[in-house]
């Protein structure tokens, strides 16, 4: 084995600290540059560098890994789903209100309670859920999103036997356009394409495993061409 | 300084190396492993983008350039340290008609 292939492959064992799809991606050229970095005959590497590799590769796969518009995202529907607590605390308020109360029968406050909590327990699971990078969520987002603008659509349109009335309890239409403003800037954020790269990250795509597949054949060719030094 | 390395248009991963070395003075050297988590956070956050990759030795090495967010992100940084500097300049008195 020459100093070189005795060198790499204890460079390729430090590279293993870094998580499997980052290596995937990128050690070959990672391992190109520390070899032209290295010093000819050198057949370890250095303790500098091997504490480099290790501690960059831990925090590859401890650090959160999401793009910046998946993380903005992510706290836009937090926003969300601070605006449906406090939605819900004014509801309560104007529940504890016994003129109110009076003036509504109970069954019909305690639907919209319920009513009120599904779209807090909505934001709150949609955030995690992006935040992973799962790509169902990014999908449920975008129709929540959709069911979010019919819904507007109906709060300015004419009055008639309505399922979301806590706004109306509210006094005001700012909640759900609040909503779907909050949900317009988060699904804008999770169509990003730096965010589509992140939502793609788990599997491969048929034309990206194709590409990789075409690369590999063409490092094969290469390789067999060029002369092995003794 | 990976951004700066890259102003002047694409590098590839040694490259970047060499040129935040000559940037710095000799002061910055720049690890690889440091290198690539650097490069990897900057290409989810869109500041760079793969130019375009040659094989060369048998291996796969990729050209980085900046993308126009990268550019002005870099743009940016620089106002605000040349801002800092002159005022800094300034109150040691040592700006002797160099702040503008």
């Amino acid at each position: 084995m020459t100093d070189q292939e005795h060198l790499e492959r204890a460079y390729r064992r430090l590279l293993a600290w870094y998580p499997r799809k980052f290596r995937h991606e990128n050690e070959q050229e990672i391992l190109a540059v520390l070899i032209a970095g290295a010093p000819h005959g050198q057949r370890r590497p250095g303790l500098a560098e091997a504490a480099d590799l290790i501690r960059s590769g831990l925090w590859m796969r401890l650090r959160p890994s999401a793009p910046r518009s998946v993380r903005a995202a992510v706290k836009l529907m937090y926003a969300g789903a601070a605006v449906s607590t406090v939605n819900l605390v004014i509801l309560l308020a104007l529940t504890g209100d016994i003129t109110v109360s009076q003036l509504l029968n109970t069954p019909f406050i305690t639907v919209s309670i319920a009513w009120s909590l599904a779209p807090l327990a909505l934001w709150l699971w949609m955030a995690r859920e992006n935040g992973r990078g799962r790509n169902w969520a990014r999908i449920v987002s975008t129709v929540l999103f959709g069911a979010a603008t019919l819904d507007l659509t109906e709060v300015f349109g004419p009055p008639g036997i309505r399922l979301s009335l806590v706004p109306v309890i509210a006094g005001s239409p700012t909640v759900p356009v609040l909503y779907w403003l909050v949900g317009l800037a988060a699904v804008w954020l999770l169509w990003r394409p730096g965010s589509s790269a992140f939502f793609r990250q788990p599997g491969y795509t048929q034309a990206q495993y194709q590409a990789h597949q075409a690369q590999m054949t063409e490092l094969a060719r290469i390789r067999a061409r060029v002369p092995r030094q003794a | 300084m990976i951004l700066t390395a890259l102003a002047n248009g694409s590098q590839h991963g040694y490259g970047i190396i060499a040129d935040v070395r000559d940037i710095s003075g000799g002061q910055v050297r720049l690890r690889a492993g440091t290198l690539y988590t650097a490069l990897d956070r900057l290409r989810a956050d869109e500041l760079i983008g793969v130019d375009r990759q040659e094989v060369v030795d048998g291996r796969l090495r990729r050209y980085y350039r900046l993308t126009p967010a990268g550019t002005r992100q870099l743009a940016d940084e620089a106002a605000r340290l040349q801002a800092h500097a002159a005022v800094a300049l300034k109150r040691l008195d040592l700006a002797g008609g160099m702040a503008t």
